[in-house]
């Protein structure tokens, strides 16, 4: 209940809503949005680990591949309703974070990157070799989305556009709800401790590894799941899925949006969406663009494109004298800015 | 209804393509949309730009000769089957049913259900199996052969020619579409009791082959068959041919990419070797002679297979929208199933049962670089014709 | 017989690995500085060595110029832009290299097209020699030879030149060597320059083995970082050895399992960074 109404307070929640309703209209294809929203948990559950805990993964493709390949051979082979579906893939995929987190937190700093990056190719390798179980280079053909039922009701068809973005949506909004919930948490604060000062936080007392390999389960979670949604999205689970060029995106898309807020990474993903469907037919090396961003945010301005949202609306309102004001209270105080 | 997007998409497809193809969706009726599809970024965009121009300046032809109104949209599929399906889906809630092309075979395979569905047509770009085999649908064509008519029109010639070629060494890479090249080899040579001694399957990014060629030469060959394709099959004959194998064994690569690759591999390598390609500009057909010519003017050098291809997907369309007088797609594809025409390759037909057409492969060879008649002539047709499977041995099953 | 012959190639292999470790080692280890465009060095030096060659037909003159050319390119940028990079933390370093290599892959395909090109291995190093009784290209010993004959310079340079006695001081403590009164920025200046150089040779080497093809950097970068691991951060020995390892896996897994050549790498880079973290070589 207190819960209840800590979310009811945040803004940012409040902003989650917002945000999936406006998004259909922004777009104008409610297909691209689903694209968006589900890249954007996806990105979310990244910025767990890189913004919030300071740890760089190369392995996120992992947890989308596995999370779709599941999710798609149940619905294939052993007509799963989507509950079931859903919920099993996101397992497997929380198993295979617990893997590449036990495995990755092993060794701190670039160490710990190299090894997400050396497990993500594995993940790689064993899905193109069983073929026969993911169909390799061809992808999982054949997956049909399963409409939502509930004790014997039918709740929601899905293979309606629209009814699937509501549930996008949905799924959405619980993953930003309930990242913000946990970042709130103590666990939260571990994992910012952990990213400021990994050896203090282990002379607190605290078992640094245990929460980093907690923090690649649960963003293994969120990821898997939208993976499986994902799949369903598509009717289709592909190799692409899960090679290190996904990897790869899905940090860039957190990076450009800003990683050291929480909702920068969805800003990154609709961002990469938006530019990569508007810029690719024009101009085929956009990609060269894309660098240069990366560069510049990475580099000198990690807030991102959030930041200069956060940047241009306070030039708008003129809020900036208060904002700093708030600011300076708040990083007196230790906490996470918005 | 025109949206941003469309407008946002078919004005980016204008500011790209030749003037002359590209009109507005308002301007005049008797107008047929075709979106064509291949990967222009992202790291398999090798082919892309080639298919992009082959479409282009096809359909700059095709118009012509149809005295049609052709509005092209074009799409960039990223290489990413996952990026690739909303845009289409995107095409068809705009009201556009014709598609074509593709640069990965998982990417015909993710959008062929969407389209059928949508009842709209698709002629592939791609080679797997499934997509006229276990996948196929009502909505889906293909021009170019899948694997067992490659490795019949490659290997079995071969066979013929060399009887006393016996001992055969394959390098296959290791996904579903080399398992299958390797399928139709081993088939093969037992069928004509030919010892096949040794295989080496590799990863799909690696680029280095020696240990694999060493391999090879340990069993001691008669010849080396490579069955990857693209940059990787490329690497992999200079290799072989830096290790000196061209003087010792005969050297096949089943699937090559046509005068692209050639050119990326150079006179030098590629003499004495023996290719299989979809197509060649030498092909001695009127059909092909007209179109060798056209991309020649536009070109100054003469069609590569990835070129044809967009050609030929796009006239498979708009053919059939002739013949049958509308641009409605199941008119088009009642009209396309069966279809007979004069296609690059000689007398084509539209198989009705898998959607398959029917055409030659071919098997070539390399000439010595003294004997290239211009910079563009490396290799000869060795020999030609078609080999498919009757359409239940293909696993299709049309509904 | 067939076993001995594929660790000889491997050892050949292993070499030009040395070569794009080399530098990476040097700059990771004693600079502290991730780079993720270290790859992206080897695609270049691969094609501005194939342009020369092209453009002069000789391969001697391109074997020269590229390397130069990319020391030229790492000095200045790590001189006007990577140097402000040296405080942030090592995630945003590799962000901001993985940018720069995609950077210049995509200006490498708008200069000289999506599909690779051919460098043809110089008329006197073409044929070749048999041990054993297999095939074993002569161009593939020069490789050895060179790459051998270069591990030493870079061995003398850094073991027996103050240069190098002060890049290793600087991998132990930059602030120490900085307060004997050495301009510490120009030292890792020439170091990035040094191991773009290094990148850039194997580029222009390996282009007649493999070709050049756009996408190479990807692969470069992972065996390097590999190589890296396995032998150890900022030593010399761990890179040589490292290498000539990999290489050796790599050839012996193809007569072994084939298909799980590739993947072994990461494997034992896996194993290496489990059970003895700082590598082969590496100081606790």
């Amino acid at each position: 209940m207190i819960m209840f109404g800590k979310i009811a307070r945040d803004p940012v929640s409040w902003a989650s809503l917002v945000f999936t309703t406006v998004l259909p209209f922004l777009i104008a294809s409610v297909v691209q949005a689903t694209e968006v929203l589900i890249f954007s948990t996806v990105t979310l559950a990244c910025n767990l680990l890189l913004g919030y805990t300071g740890f760089l993964s190369f392995a996120q493709s992992a947890f989308l591949g596995v999370g779709a390949y599941a999710c798609g051979y149940l619905l294939v082979h052993s007509g799963s309703g989507f509950l079931v579906s859903m919920v099993l893939a996101t397992l497997a995929a929380a198993a295979a974070g617990a893997l590449v987190g036990l495995l990755a937190t092993q060794k701190r700093g670039i160490y710990g990157v190299m090894l997400t990056l050396a497990l993500s190719q594995m993940f790689y390798f064993i899905a193109y070799a069983a073929s026969d179980i993911t169909g390799g280079d061809n992808g999982m053909s054949g997956i049909v989305r399963p409409d939502i039922v509930l004790f014997g009701a039918k709740l929601l068809r899905t293979d309606n556009a629209t009814a699937f973005y509501c549930l996008s949506g949905v799924f959405f909004i619980l993953v930003c709800v309930l990242l913000r919930l946990l970042l709130a948490s103590p666990f939260g604060a571990v994992l910012v401790a952990i990213r400021e000062n990994e050896e203090r936080a282990i002379a607190i007392g605290y078992n640094t590894r245990l929460f980093k390999t907690l923090a690649f389960v649960i963003s293994a979670a969120i990821t898997g799941a939208a993976g499986a949604l994902y799949a369903m999205f598509l009717s289709f689970a592909p190799l692409s899925n899960i090679d290190i060029a996904m990897s790869e995106k899905i940090v860039i898309m957190t990076v450009l949006g800003g990683s050291n807020s929480f909702f920068g990474p969805v800003l990154g993903a609709t961002a990469y969406v938006l530019l990569s469907n508007v810029l690719s037919v024009v101009w085929q090396r956009w990609l060269l663009l894309l660098g240069i961003i990366l560069i510049l945010i990475a580099g000198f301005l990690r807030g991102g494109i959030w930041s200069i949202v956060v940047w241009l609306w306070d030039a708008a309102t003129n809020m900036r004298s208060r904002r700093n004001q708030k600011n300076l209270a708040a990083t007196q105080e230790g906490r996470q800015l918005i | 209804m025109l949206t941003r997007r469309k407008l946002l998409v078919t004005s980016a497809a204008a500011a790209v393509s030749a003037p002359a193809i590209v009109r507005s969706a308002m301007s005049a009726e008797a107008s047929i949309k075709i979106c064509n599809f291949y990967a222009l970024s992202g790291s398999t965009s090798s082919t892309g730009k080639t298919q992009f121009d082959g479409v282009r300046l096809g359909l700059e032809k095709l118009s012509k000769d149809y005295a049609m109104n052709v509005e092209q949209v074009t799409v960039d599929s990223e290489g990413n089957p996952g990026r690739l399906l909303p845009k289409i889906i995107n095409e068809l809630q705009n009201g556009t049913r014709l598609f074509a092309g593709g640069s990965l075979s998982s990417e015909s395979l993710a959008i062929m259900p969407e389209i059928q569905k949508a009842g709209g047509v698709y002629v592939a770009a791609t080679g797997a199996d499934e997509i006229t085999g276990k996948n196929c649908n009502r909505g889906t064509f293909r021009w170019l052969v899948s694997t067992y008519s490659a490795v019949q029109q490659t290997i079995a010639p071969l066979i013929e020619q060399f009887p006393n070629a016996k001992r055969w060494y394959t390098i296959t890479p290791k996904y579903v579409f080399g398992e299958a090249l390797l399928t139709n080899v081993t088939d093969l040579l037992k069928k004509k009791g030919l010892e096949h001694v040794g295989n080496s399957y590799h990863s799909f990014s690696e680029s280095e082959f020696s240990g694999y060629l060493t391999n090879a030469v340990s069993t001691k060959p008669d010849v080396l068959v490579f069955l990857n394709y693209g940059s990787q099959s490329s690497k992999a004959l200079r290799q072989a041919i830096e290790f000196g194998l061209k003087d010792r064994m005969k050297i096949v690569l089943v699937w090559s990419g046509g005068l692209e690759q050639y050119e990326e591999v150079g006179a030098d390598l590629l003499s004495g070797v023996y290719l299989g390609c979809q197509y060649d500009h030498q092909i001695d057909t009127p059909v092909n002679k007209e179109i060798v010519a056209f991309y020649q003017s536009k070109l100054g050098k003469p069609p590569t297979y990835s070129h044809i291809a967009g050609y030929v997907d796009n006239y498979l369309i708009l053919e059939a929208a002739k013949r049958c007088g509308s641009s409605d797609p199941a008119a088009i594809i009642k009209t396309l199933e069966g279809m007979k025409y004069e296609g690059p390759t000689g007398a084509e037909e539209v198989r009705a049962g898998d959607h398959q057409c029917l055409k030659d492969y071919y098997l070539l060879k390399g000439k010595e670089k003294s004997k290239m008649k211009s910079g563009y002539d490396f290799v000869d047709i060795v020999s030609h014709g078609r080999s498919f499977q009757p359409v239940e041995e293909t696993g299709c099953k049309m509904t | 017989m067939l076993y001995v012959f594929q660790v000889l190639n491997g050892i050949g292999i292993g070499m030009i690995y040395f070569l794009i470790s080399i530098g990476l080692t040097l700059i990771f280890g004693i600079m502290n500085f991730v780079n993720f465009a270290h790859g992206a060095f080897y695609l270049l030096g691969a094609y501005l060595g194939y342009q020369v060659a092209l453009s002069t037909g000789s391969f001697t003159l391109a074997l020269i110029t590229a390397p130069l050319a990319l020391a030229a390119i790492g000095w200045l940028s790590e001189r006007y832009f990577l140097s402000r990079l040296y405080d942030i933390p090592h995630t945003y370093q590799i962000l901001v290299t993985l940018g720069l290599s995609l950077v210049i892959q995509e200006l490498v395909i708008s200069i000289w097209g999506p599909v690779g090109t051919t460098v043809a291995i110089p008329e006197a190093l073409r044929g070749v020699i048999f041990i054993g009784g297999f095939p074993y290209p002569k161009y593939r010993i020069f490789v050895v030879l060179f790459a051998g004959i270069l591990a030493l310079l870079v061995w003398f340079l850094l073991e027996r030149t103050r240069y190098g006695a002060l890049l290793r001081a600087g991998s132990e403590s930059t602030q120490m060597v900085s307060m004997l009164g050495i301009d510490i920025y120009r030292l890792f200046s020439a170091t990035f320059a040094l191991g773009a150089l290094l990148a850039g040779i194997a580029g222009v080497l390996s282009a007649p083995l493999r070709g050049t093809d756009p996408f190479m950097s990807g692969e470069a970068l992972a065996i390097g970082f590999v190589v890296v691991v396995i032998g150890g951060l900022g030593r010399f020995e761990g890179a040589l050895v490292g290498s000539i390892l990999v290489g050796v896996v790599q050839s012996v897994m193809s007569s072994v399992w084939s298909e799980g050549a590739n993947i072994m790498i990461y494997v034992a880079m896996g194993l290496v960074i489990l059970l003895r973290p700082r590598g082969l070589f590496g100081r606790a």
